[in-house]
């Protein structure tokens, strides 16, 4: 795409709006978080973040597309992402806001990375996705050190990001070497600074997006990470991963068939090694760490299929795993908030609270696919994609993995659903209870009825082949 | 009316019980609500108007997705089937399960089995078909595995389920491929199309298609998890083999006949019934549990049904589908009056059937129509398939003989199960029993005898309906029961009398009595052996699975070992700086260095070639 300059007439058009509303979200937390009181910051968190959903979805709707000051675009792609990060990131907030030790740091590094989110999916150029990455993952690394037990994990994490930042910095030499460029656009030339720059793209962004061997740190992080942290980091700071890793593939290098091939090699590696050292854990984050390493590779499958239909399926798994693990995650961090933490302390989980262990059955059997869910039709989706681009043995692979899938999922559940009242009823917090009835409202929604959903990623999955 | 509405009763009851609390008023009500929505989805089933419905459901690059519902008369049947025995088999629940604190789940589990059944019965294409089968599966695993503290229960639910996802499996991959080969997943549309042209690849889907049957229908090799799946309560066992579950697999062979005669696999479907049938009859002949006595002739009767419908005789396969409803529930209630007074499953303690009048006698009734007396359904239904291969010696030979063991080892059951016992507390159980399970046992006593009324009227209700064609393309009628012809109704009722009386002298002398109590139930002769093999087979390859997976784990483990340190509190940045320099976190950064040194291997021999 053409830079384009910005004129001063158009600064207050609605796109700019919505920068400088991204800007006062920033200033807001930073300012409020001098005073201390975490409900004021909830509330005008609250209240920025609905409101930037409330425009994201009229630009939706309108069909906006803009460039603000050259470097961002608003178009379906963007949007699509910019709208369901902060739907995300608002639930992870109502999530956090009973269970950090400090509201007013969860939001304000929350707000930041939202505000580098953002600058990831709108980036026209190299230079813009990097900053942008870098933003979310140093926040974020701070949001898991908010718990005091969770030193090693956010230095674990600190080393990932670390890898992913340098190996992503190695990319954009390479690239920037052989073609003189930085914008994210159709790359034509062939060559092995290309392939080379290509390979270190998805080797980086693999880490964001946990693909397998550059995930090996990602169950010890979502152990020793509070459920909040694990919440936006699996939910959230992943699925980015995905959309840059998007970006780069779709815009840059459609043409190049050796980074498809790695795509289906990825793919097959992170779903078995996520479903199979999944069916061992005994820790509940742990556990879910690798089904959602599992999940990963699936989504891989749509992206190694190149096509339209597969990058729309992928969009769709996006949604469905991030409302399913972010309602998860609720779950986990009432739980965790009295120290139950493994599988079996599951149980009696239906004598406490029918609507939590209800909620947990819905999301596990999202996750394996059962039908009248989002993740079934998710998983639908992708493996129809593979089919027609004549990958039908990797979707036969995707369905191996799913029954795979099922004996580890089935284990909570039948925790949950096992007799004995043994530990003392907690009230559970409202907040979460309302983040649990969201995610399980989405899951069930799009499940039932998908084709909105479906139409809206088949646009935008047309979009990003049709401006290569 | 829409189909899909009869499942709404159904669906609001599981809802209701699933929402109400834990109330000791509350789980009294439930079961009613149980009963009652089995039953209003019984009466509704009168208003369901015949013919294909189609719910668009999703579009993917120009393929609509639909859900969809057909309704024929044989479905019809199976919807009847499910409701009516789900009715009666919860009027019998009402008294046997005594559990208070379990009732809410156990009454939830059963309604939701039962609404995908009924979903399953009316399925007109591979989605509807898939979405139930999997529901089918989910629900029962957590039926099978109810009494979850019992490890042989939580065992059997295990082995299950593996061999139903081997079929769900199977039946994924096949409806992919028949998607591929006739870009359609309606029944209909295949199987026009597969009759017009038979692809090699509609061959490998109506394979695939028939290995999820045989799991499900519990055929060789596949047959071992239905006599594990003992381990549910009784009513679970009295449903899974009356009406559910395993008549899933048998139902489809019968509505996707036209698939299987256009890929020539009738022939396969026939070769798998004998060898299971045959190898069934041993093993019940031999069996000492009291239920798997019954499972293994259930799988024996399934077994018949397909032999019946891959051989042409559909009308038989279906009246054959009806009957054994009745009768084989009614035994399962029998058994359930035994266990529950005796508290005991092995026939060397669980006996005594005779202190309870109205149970031994109803129980009689089931054992002389499996057994195939005159004038009980079973006897019809002997009629029926043997004449259907009456003009095929050998086989007409084999499923004699195999007719004669059922009637042996039915009477076997029966005599060992209605010994006397000494113990009065056990004889004041078997007379105090709740009356809902009797009035259950007696409906269910008479329906063995009135339905066999019904082999006069099955051809004209599922021959002349909607859609019969598409199974009844071949000629299938019953044959007629006439004074003329009576060498074949005199065989077959010879043959259930002599199995009787082989089985009244094994069994009621005094001599084998003494014998069985010193029996070590664990002890089996070759013929049984093959159940036990069938079992090492299963567990050498569950085994391997398992063992890749804790190698996998171990991997885990290798890379994660600092992870032990997390929840100790005492972590501190420095420490773990420290560690990080004296090498601690090596296999990490071994790792990410091997894998990106793939990667750019991968992309320089891809550059190269």
């Amino acid at each position: 795409m053409i830079l384009q300059s910005a004129i001063p007439s158009a600064l207050f058009n609605l796109p700019h709006v919505f920068a400088y509303l991204v800007a006062i979200l920033v200033a807001g937390n930073l300012m409020i978080r001098m005073k201390h009181n975490n409900r004021v910051q909830f509330l005008f968190n609250g209240a920025a973040m609905l409101a930037l959903l409330a425009l994201l979805m009229y630009f939706m709707a309108s069909g906006t597309t803009a460039t603000i000051a050259g470097l961002f675009s608003i178009n379906p792609f963007s949007l699509y992402f910019m709208a369901i990060f902060t739907a995300g990131l608002l639930l992870v907030s109502l999530i956090a806001l009973p269970y950090s030790r400090d509201f007013g740091d969860f939001a304000l590094m929350a707000s930041m990375s939202l505000a580098g989110m953002y600058m990831v999916v709108a980036a026209n150029s190299l230079i813009t996705l990097f900053i942008g990455l870098e933003l979310v993952s140093i926040p974020s690394v701070f949001i898991v050190l908010l718990s005091r037990r969770s030193l090693e994990a956010a230095a674990k994490l600190f080393i990932t990001a670390s890898i992913s930042i340098a190996l992503f910095s190695f990319a954009v030499v390479m690239f920037y070497g052989a073609t003189d460029s930085f914008t994210i656009s159709h790359q034509a030339q062939q060559g092995p600074f290309i392939a080379l720059a290509a390979a270190f793209f998805i080797a980086s962004l693999g880490v964001e997006a946990s693909a397998f061997p550059f995930n090996v740190l990602v169950p010890d992080v979502y152990e020793g990470s509070p459920a909040y942290a694990v919440a936006m980091l699996g939910g959230i700071n992943k699925k980015l991963g995905f959309a840059a890793l998007l970006q780069v593939l779709i815009l840059i290098f459609i043409g190049l068939h050796s980074a498809f091939v790695i795509m289906v090699f990825l793919s097959v590696l992170t779903m078995f090694y996520g479903n199979i050292v999944a069916l061992m854990q005994k820790n509940f984050k742990r556990m879910l760490a690798y089904s959602s390493i599992g999940q990963a590779g699936y989504m891989f499958i749509g992206m190694a299929t190149g096509s339209a239909g597969g990058i729309s399926a992928t969009l769709f798994q996006i949604f469905a795993h991030m409302f399913i693990f972010i309602g998860l995650l609720a779950i986990v961090a009432w739980l965790e908030s009295r120290n139950r933490n493994e599988v079996d302390d599951m149980i009696g989980l239906h004598q406490e609270s029918r609507f939590m262990a209800f909620a947990l059955t819905v999301f596990l059997l999202s996750l394996v696919g059962l039908p009248f869910t989002t993740g079934f039709v998710g998983k639908f989706l992708l493996f129809v994609s593979a089919i027609n681009a004549n990958l039908a043995w990797l979707a036969l692979l995707g369905i191996i993995n799913s029954v795979i899938s099922i004996y580890y999922y089935a284990r909570p559940i039948m925790a949950a659903y096992t007799g004995r009242a043994g530990a003392a009823w907690v009230k559970s917090n409202t907040a979460v209870l309302g983040v649990i009835a969201v995610c399980l409202a989405l899951t069930i929604l799009f499940g039932v009825y998908p084709q909105p959903l479906i139409s809206m990623v088949n646009g935008v999955g047309a979009y990003l082949f049709a401006h290569q | 009316m829409f189909p899909l509405l009869v499942l709404l009763p159904l669906v609001i009851a599981v809802a209701a019980i699933a929402a109400a609390g834990g109330r000791p008023q509350i789980r009294h009500a439930v079961r009613y609500i149980a009963i009652l929505a089995s039953a209003t989805s019984l009466i509704l089933l009168y208003f369901v108007s015949q013919g294909v419905t189609t719910i668009p459901w999703f579009t993917v690059g120009g393929y609509q997705f639909s859900i969809t519902t057909l309704v024929t008369p044989l479905n019809m049947l199976l919807l009847f089937i499910v409701f009516f025995m789900a009715t009666v088999i919860l009027v019998y629940s009402s008294g046997f399960m005594d559990v208070p604190n379990e009732q809410r789940r156990f009454y939830v589990e059963m309604l939701a089995f039962e609404t995908a059944m009924a979903a399953f019965a009316m399925s007109g294409n591979f989605v509807l078909l898939f979405v139930s089968w999997g529901f089918l599966s989910a629900f029962s695993y957590l039926l099978i595995g109810f009494w979850y503290e019992r490890a042989r229960a939580n065992r059997a639910a295990r082995q299950t389920i593996t061999m139903i996802l081997i079929g769900d499996l199977a039946l994924i991959a096949s409806i992919v491929i028949f998607w591929n080969a006739t870009g359609s997943l309606e029944f209909t549309t295949i199987a026009a199309s597969l009759s017009q042209h038979a692809s090699a690849q509609a061959y490998l889907g109506a394979l695939l298609l028939l290995v999820a049957i045989f799991t499900k229908s519990a055929q060789f090799p596949f047959q071992e998890w239905l006599s594990g799946a003992m381990e549910g309560p009784t009513p679970v066992s009295a449903f899974l083999h009356s009406s559910t579950m395993v008549k899933a697999g048998v139902f489809l062979v019968i509505i996707l006949l036209p698939i299987f005669t256009a890929t020539s696999l009738t022939g396969i479907i026939l070769a798998v019934g004998i060898i299971t049938a045959v190898v069934a009859t041993l093993n019940a002949m031999r069996d000492l549990h009291i239920k798997k006595v019954l499972a293994y002739s259930t799988i024996q009767e399934l077994a018949l049904m397909m032999v019946a419908a891959a051989g042409g005789a559909v009308t038989a396969a279906v009246y054959f589908f009806l009957i054994q409803s009745f009768y084989k529930a009614l035994l399962f209630f029998g058994a359930g009056v035994v266990m529950k007074s005796t508290d005991e499953e092995y026939f060397d303690k669980a006996a005594g059937l005779r202190s309870s009048r109205l149970a031994y006698l109803t129980t009689l009734f089931g054992i002389l129509a499996l057994a195939g007396f005159i004038p009980f359904s079973g006897f019809f239904s002997s009629v029926g398939i043997g004449g259907a291969f009456s003009a095929n010696i050998p086989m007409y030979i084999v499923i004699s003989m195999i007719g004669l063991g059922t009637s042996f080892f039915a009477f076997r059951w029966f005599l060992l199960a209605s010994r006397d016992v000494k113990d009065r507390r056990v004889r004041y159980r078997y007379s105090t029993q709740p009356a809902s399970m009797v009035y259950a046992m007696v409906l269910l006593a008479v329906l063995t005898l009135a339905s066999s009324a019904a082999y006069f009227y099955i051809q004209g209700f599922i021959g002349k309906g909607f859609m019969s064609q598409l199974y009844m393309s071949k000629n299938s009628s019953l044959p007629a029961i006439s004074l003329g012809d009576i060498s074949g109704l005199a065989i077959v009722a010879a043959l259930a009398v002599a199995g009787a009386v082989a089985g009244y002298l094994v069994y009621a002398s005094k001599r084998f009595s003494a014998r069985l109590a010193s029996i070590n139930t664990r002890k089996v002769d070759i013929i049984a052996h093959s159940s036990v093999a069938m079992e090492a087979l299963y567990s050498h390859s569950a085994r391997f699975v398992y063992e890749l997976a804790e190698g996998a784990a171990l991997f885990d483990l290798y890379v994660s070992d600092i992870s032990d340190y997390i929840g100790h509190g005492t972590m501190r940045l420095g420490s773990m700086i420290r560690r990080v320099s004296v090498g601690q976190i090596n296999p990490y950064a071994l790792i990410f260095a091997g894998g990106i040194a793939v990667l750019l291997i991968l992309v320089y021999v891809m550059i190269l070639l």
